[in-house]
């Protein structure tokens, strides 16, 4: 096969892919970018520049509640992500049981599962006569069903759900990397389960506790169906805005400069990633 | 180990957590009523039998050949980029490597109204429906073969076929002898993921859609505004049976979990 | 005088079978002992047994006298040296080093001190910022050594720490080790497959093998007294010659021989029924060059190849069929591949060993 050590095989190999990409990933990007930042008139770009999306979706209050609103769930969401999952993946790396592998199956089984199963399951418990309400009623804990759907307490309990797989996987991927001999040599010299466990283990297995948290975060921001069915028209979040703007009212300028957003906080949440550190493997034996 | 009981019983209720809201919905699928309840009110395959009818089972199969269209593509695709990558140094590799996860990084969603505005500008409105679904999933789902393609590639000795070369087989054979059958599961992982990413997707999904052309998941969600249904809980069970029918076969021959801690997504 | 650690009756197994098959050693304080053998042989588990990282199945394990049955790795006043060293790459080298005095709640000031001097001991003064991953191969072992050091264990256990050292650097390390211990007296077990270092460095070497101890002794009983014929093949070389026994040799006598026509007397270590075929044994380095004297063992050989060795030459000889290698100083014979050549084997010295293992 001629020219395979050829310095220009590579291209010829990867090109048709990379340009794949380049335009079918690259571009509709670009496009987004500039397109915020024309005049629009319906569908229709002028050639006029123009911030008025941006001051469009930064004036007015309901718009910057949506985002900001965006944000602290996806905060929430990353905490109680970590939180949850770092328990079940330092078990999960830990055990010695014969069911260790369907136990790492089941924690995974809400990724297969669409937002539609995850999200049902949570409708049917949080709605007012759903089985939560039932059993406290019940109970007499409560004179009152409560009302937790729609809210986006109800959407951050059903994207940590939805997210909580990511978490564990990351979380796994550096606790599995420790050097064991560490947490041996903390005991050695005197340190309990427990002290190991602050001296050690936990600040070795922040590289990824950082990066599960970020990767729930930038997850939970862009996502779309949980807060479309367990939220409403009180709690517009960033993608359902997206939806509302790029479909129902199609005004593709105020959609593309809230992608823009999206796009930049995505961007700089990778670039906050690999500054902090945060990583899906952990360190070696020093 | 002190301690370890009380970690177990946090485990347990992370789990029950995970998996509670899943069951639920496969039970309310058996409801009797036409009720959305927990505990469920007697027994009946009637949404069942709705589920499996033309009405879903269009959308459903649509969705398989989607997706196996997407993670067919994705694995031709990514393998060349994986190969150049792993295999070469040149100028612009890193470039190259970064280009070939970007679709990971950004979210998909923003991709598909990309992806929108851009046919309509370029006047290929036609395309909307499968040919922009294929095209979409694909961006998305190939950075999943890349991904698992070059893990395997890596754990390939770098000079195995140089020493297949220095032996006699010309380049095309080393390839085929030695490359190609160790990086198999490599690639059947790859599939299997890209499969699962674009048989779950919306995001992008949503955007590139047409009536008639949508994936099951995009015809779920429409249907959501007129309210929860049991039926609605068929048929999302249904389609989580897919996807773990596939991951479990293809695991009977390939190790795919060996791939889970390369995947991000 | 209390026993710095004693092990009786240890035993441990993981499914398949016995691991450690029954280990009773005594280690008085200041010794090192060596756990010596070939992978496999359960050194590590026992290890990994003292410092309690494993429980034994049957057995007592004792530490200057305490019972450490039921007592966790944290409690036992242990030192532990690692292969890979185990340093905590997100410390400095003095808190790596101050860690076991911080657990044993010892005040700023002291540790401070007594880091300094434990880094002065393994001659690493003046590197306390810096991070492990910041160091050579050679200066993580030192960090490693010191770590265990300062807390001025009961027993100080080092698995292996010289493996992933380049020769020069193990052999420097051997004796600086050594060297150190001795200073400090600090109860010492080494496991190691390497004999050299078992030899170098030990007061005593307990020979492993099958999850028992095949013998425990001093390094120059262990490498003239072997036990046993692997113990023989195990440490240093030996030479086997097939030879014919006279009479019923008892265990720890001398029996007489016939090799090659001639009539040797040889220490018997383990028991010879009569007439049985048997091997004599001898150190390479046992051998010289025939001077004709009468009463010499003269053995017969021909010289498959000469491997010179800077100081010494080794001669590897086919002798009655039998390899057989002569290790003798440079210059001393001169002889090349396909020559005849007459050894004068040892008269005393020799080992005799039943020829089924």
């Amino acid at each position: 096969m001629a020219g395979m050590s050829d310095r220009r095989f590579p291209w010829l190999l990867a090109g048709p892919p990379a340009l794949f990409l380049l335009l079918f990933f690259v571009l509709p990007n670009a496009l987004l970018l500039t397109a915020s930042a024309f005049k629009s008139d319906a569908q229709v770009l002028t050639n006029e520049l123009s911030g008025e999306s941006y001051a469009f979706i930064f004036g007015k209050a309901l718009y910057r509640a949506a985002i900001y609103r965006t944000f602290w769930i996806g905060a929430a969401v990353g905490a109680l992500v970590v939180l949850l999952s770092y328990p079940v993946a330092f078990f999960l790396t830990r055990t010695r049981s014969r069911w260790k592998g369907w136990l790492i199956a089941l924690i995974l089984a809400p990724l297969l599962a669409s937002v539609v199963v995850r999200t049902y399951g949570w409708w049917v418990l949080l709605n007012r006569e759903g089985a939560i309400n039932g059993a406290l009623l019940g109970l007499g804990v409560i004179d009152e069903p409560l009302v937790m759907l729609p809210s986006s307490g109800a959407i951050v309990v059903g994207l940590v759900h939805a997210l909580l797989p990511f978490g564990v996987l990351t979380i796994m991927g550096v606790l599995a990397g420790l050097n064991p001999n560490l947490e041996r040599a903390a005991m050695s010299l005197g340190a309990s389960s427990a002290r190991t466990f602050v001296e050690v283990t936990l600040p070795l297995s922040m590289s990824g506790v950082l990066a599960a948290f970020l990767l729930a975060f930038s997850l939970a921001i862009s996502a779309y169906a949980t807060p479309t069915i367990l939220g409403g028209p009180a709690t517009e979040t960033l993608a359902t805005l997206i939806y509302k703007f790029m479909v129902s009212l199609v005004d593709w300028g105020v959609g593309s400069a809230l992608g823009t957003v999206l796009i930049v906080v995505s961007l700089l949440l990778l670039w906050l990633g690999t500054r902090l550190g945060a990583r899906r493997a952990g360190p070696g034996a020093a | 180990m002190s301690g370890w009981g009380g970690l177990r019983a946090m485990v347990a209720a992370v789990y029950l957590f995970a998996l509670g809201p899943i069951v639920i919905t496969a039970t309310v699928s058996f409801n009797a009523a036409n009720q959305s309840r927990f505990p469920p009110l007697g027994f009946s395959l009637r949404w069942w039998a709705e589920a499996l009818g033309p009405r879903w089972l269009g959308p459903l199969l649509f969705s398989v050949e989607l997706a196996t269209a997407a993670s067919v593509l994705a694995v031709l695709a990514g393998f060349p980029l994986a190969y150049a990558v792993a295999r070469r140094q040149f100028p612009g590799r890193d470039f190259l490597a970064a280009l070939s996860l970007g679709p990971l990084a950004l979210p998909a969603l923003v991709t598909g109204i990309g992806l929108l505005q851009m046919l309509h500008l370029a006047g290929l409105e036609a395309l909307f429906g499968l040919p922009a679904l294929v095209l979409g999933h694909l961006v998305i789902c190939l950075p999943f073969a890349v991904r698992t393609i070059g893990v395997s590639l890596l754990s390939i000795p770098g000079n195995a076929e140089q020493a297949a070369m220095s032996l006699g087989a010309s380049p095309f054979t080393a390839f085929r002898e030695v490359t190609l059958p160790l990086v198999k599961s490599g690639v059947f992982a790859g599939a299997s993921f890209a499969f699962v990413q674009s048989f779950t997707d919306y995001s992008i999904s949503l955007f590139l859609a047409r009536p008639g052309s949508s994936p099951i998941t995009v015809t779920i969600l429409s249907f959501l505004e007129y309210g929860f249904a049991p039926t609605l809980a068929a048929v999302a069970v249904l389609t989580m049976i897919v996807p773990i029918v596939l991951i479990g076969a293809v695991q009977r021959f390939f190790r795919v979990g060996d791939f889970l801690y390369e995947t991000r997504h | 005088m209390t026993a710095a650690l004693a092990l009786e009756g240890l035993r441990k197994s993981f499914g398949a079978g016995p691991v450690v098959d029954g280990i009773d050693l005594v280690v008085e304080p200041g010794e090192f002992v060596t756990l010596l053998g070939p992978s496999g042989c359960g050194k590590t588990t026992t290890l990994n047994l003292v410092a309690g990282f494993q429980v034994p199945d049957a057995g007592r394990i004792a530490i200057r006298g305490r019972e450490m049955t039921g007592v966790p790795p944290h409690h036992r006043d242990i030192g532990l040296v690692f292969q890979d060293y185990a340093l905590f790459p997100h410390r400095t080298v003095a808190e790596n080093v101050g860690f076991g005095l911080r657990m044993r709640k010892v005040g700023r000031a002291e540790v401070e001190q007594r880091v300094g001097e434990a880094l002065g001991l393994v001659q690493l003064a003046g590197l306390e910022g810096r991070r492990p991953g910041q160091l050579s191969g050679g200066q993580r072992q030192r960090v490693a050594l010191a770590r265990a050091l300062v807390i001025r264990p009961s027993v100080l256990l080092l698995d292996e720490p010289l493996s992933n050292l380049d020769l020069k650097l193990r052999e420097e390390m051997r004796l600086e080790i050594s060297g150190l211990q001795r200073r400090l007296g600090i109860t010492t077990i080494l496991v190691t497959h390497d004999q050299g270092e078992a030899l170098v460095m030990s007061d005593r070497v307990a020979v492993m093998r099958g999850g028992r101890i095949s013998q425990v002794t001093d390094p120059v009983t262990l490498y003239n007294r072997p036990a046993d014929r692997f113990i023989a093949e195990f440490i240093g070389s030996m030479n086997f010659l097939p030879c014919l026994t006279e009479g019923v040799v008892a265990a720890g006598a001398v029996g007489s021989v016939v090799v090659e026509g001639q009539a040797v007397r040889a220490l018997a270590p383990r028991a010879i029924k009569a007439g049985t075929a048997a091997l004599l044994a001898f150190r390479p380095e046992q051998a010289r060059v025939a001077s004709g004297e009468a009463g010499e063992l003269r053995l017969r050989g021909r010289v498959v190849r000469v491997a010179y060795l800077g100081g010494r030459t080794e001669l590897h000889l086919e002798m009655g069929g039998r390899p057989c290698v002569v290790d003798v100083p440079s210059g001393t014979v001169a002889a090349e591949a396909g020559e005849e050549v007459v050894l004068a084997g040892p008269t005393s010295a020799c080992l005799l060993f039943p020829a089924e293992l």
